[in-house]
């Protein structure tokens, strides 16, 4: 194995939930003298400890509401835990949240502009990779590539946004969830992507429900439960430990 | 702090990128285009002369000055301060999308509103010097080396909006009003500064003179000041009332800095 490409030491990230959403200026200057809102803190991650070493493929399993994404997001250094210290030996190139970061007036052209160079990667980079990355997400996406991204379909926009992030020369790849929502052909294609991207030497960071895809590309296996690790080990006994705890 | 300026420093790319970004949405989406950001200030412009020059004849209380020519030089950075209040709110939460899925020092969105105002101003900017290209071949006026001026107050108005935008963009996450309660601090605000009033007017008002040290408390008075010095000499702020702006503006950049820092990992959540 590789050096160690993804260190976090005792990561906690804090959540308040009675916090509203929308606090008004008003709700400040009203409660905030003595009569506070009574806080009510979770933690949506604790105490969590791992090295990821270059070339890993790793799993991330758990129930809804765990905090699997959460950890994801820090990993991808878009949000900053309370507690412990995340460290990344490499650049991330993530995609989270079923979308690349595509804002909804831009044209999927613009976008893939924007969040490729956003990303790190040069004005010629990007020319000589657009028409890679448009053919890479299918015909539909090809023949919309210059309407603004709010007329796609969700299909049509993880398409592009898996194309764009795949495009990206980065040694670590995070995946949230994204091959749920593609066709069987898009899926195929990204399962070659992945592998094609495992053989070069790249970590893979993957947060998944099915069992097929984990099993298919990890080897390694985290296995979260309200926000606390409960298996650090081979995927099959994380996956084990999840179906237990499913069943029961 | 370094560390973290140096990481803003490398992300200058990202900040150009977001610049033009907003540009070219703002622009591609009227037909008058560019014009538009020589037009908004032109008219407010045309109708504060009308009622300032003309029917309250302010000539009087510049020494002979042309009144056109002091009100456009503070008008017009004024619009740049008035912009980034208006819209740095809504820096980091109309940009939501980008900042949790991409990692970027996130100062880069705040700062890169007001980048965008500054072009903006920019682009207004040689309606100034054409007013008074036409006031040095009719009027008793001349270009001077005090010109040189404009650079120093612009950047000193940056450094300003750098820490104002900071603050407010990050403020109105956590606080979503702070966003309306800056619409009606910023009407406040225009009459708080001599833009569209000449300072002596202020000076010999014969106000008391800790109300007269509370007026020049306000960074935007300096600041409105050094942008008239630039083409009527005459308006260049005393020692003390510039030593007072720049100070305030150093600390504005600073607090700002500090405070998003110290907001940031809440603001990431709460995105």
């Amino acid at each position: 194995m590789g050096q160690p490409i993804i260190v976090a030491d005792n990561i906690g990230v804090k959540f308040v939930r009675s916090r509203r959403r929308n606090t008004k200026l008003r709700d400040f200057f009203v409660q905030g003298g003595k009569r506070r809102l009574k806080v009510d803190e979770f933690w949506a991650l604790r105490n969590l400890s791992f090295t990821i070493n270059a070339g890993e493929a790793v799993g991330v399993i758990g129930r809804n509401g765990t905090g699997k994404s959460t950890l994801l997001k820090i990993v991808a250094g878009v949000l900053i835990p309370d507690e412990g210290t995340i460290h990344t030996y490499g650049r991330v190139a993530p995609l989270l949240e079923l979308s690349a970061g595509f804002s909804n007036d831009l044209t999927g052209r613009e976008n893939v502009q924007l969040v490729g160079a956003l990303h790190g990667m040069s004005r010629d980079e990007l020319k000589e990779k657009l028409p890679k990355i448009i053919e890479f997400a299918g015909d539909q996406v090809a023949s919309a590539i210059d309407t603004p991204v709010r007329h796609y379909s969700s299909g049509m926009r993880v398409r592009l946004g898996f194309a764009v992030i795949a495009q990206l020369p980065h040694p670590i790849l995070l995946v949230d969830e994204v091959l749920a929502v593609g066709d069987k052909e898009f899926r195929n294609k990204c399962y070659k992507t992945i592998e094609q991207m495992l053989s070069d030497g790249r970590t893979l960071f993957l947060v998944s429900h099915s069992e097929g895809d984990l099993k298919r590309f990890c080897k390694r296996g985290l296995y979260i439960n309200a926000g606390h690790m409960e298996v650090d080990g081979p995927i099959m006994d994380a996956l084990d430990a999840y179906n237990g705890l499913v069943r029961t | 702090m370094t560390s973290n300026i140096v990481a803003v420093w490398r992300s200058r790319s990202v900040l150009g990128l977001l610049v033009r970004r907003d540009l070219t949405v703002k622009y591609q989406q009227s037909v008058l285009g560019y014009l538009w950001s020589l037009l908004e200030p032109l008219a407010v412009a045309a109708t504060y002369w009308f009622v300032f020059g003309f029917l309250y004849n302010t000539k009087g209380d510049l020494d002979g000055a042309p009144y056109l020519l002091f009100l456009v030089s503070g008008l017009f950075s004024w619009i740049w301060t008035s912009a980034v209040l208006g819209e740095a709110t809504t820096a980091l939460t109309a940009q939501a999308r980008l900042i949790t899925t991409i990692k970027v020092p996130r100062q880069v969105f705040p700062i890169g509103r007001v980048f965008g105002k500054f072009f903006e101003y920019l682009a207004a900017l040689p309606v100034v010097f054409l007013i008074a290209m036409i006031y040095s071949f009719t009027a008793d006026y001349h270009f001077s080396w005090d010109l040189l001026i404009l650079p120093f107050a612009i950047l000193v108005q940056g450094v300003f909006l750098v820490g104002i935008a900071l603050l407010l963009s990050s403020a109105n996450v956590l606080l979503r009003d702070v966003q309306r309660f800056m619409s009606l601090l910023n009407r406040i605000l225009f009459y708080s500064a001599p833009i569209i009033y000449p300072m002596a007017k202020v000076t010999e008002s014969g106000m008391p003179g800790w109300l007269l040290r509370i007026y020049e408390a306000n960074p935007l008075v300096g600041i409105a000041q050094l942008h008239h010095a630039a083409f009527l000499p005459a308006e260049f702020p005393s020692t003390s009332l510039l030593a007072t702006t720049l100070t305030e503006c150093v600390i504005i950049f600073l607090a700002g800095w500090f405070f998003f820092r110290r907001v940031e990992p809440a603001v990431l959540k709460e995105l």
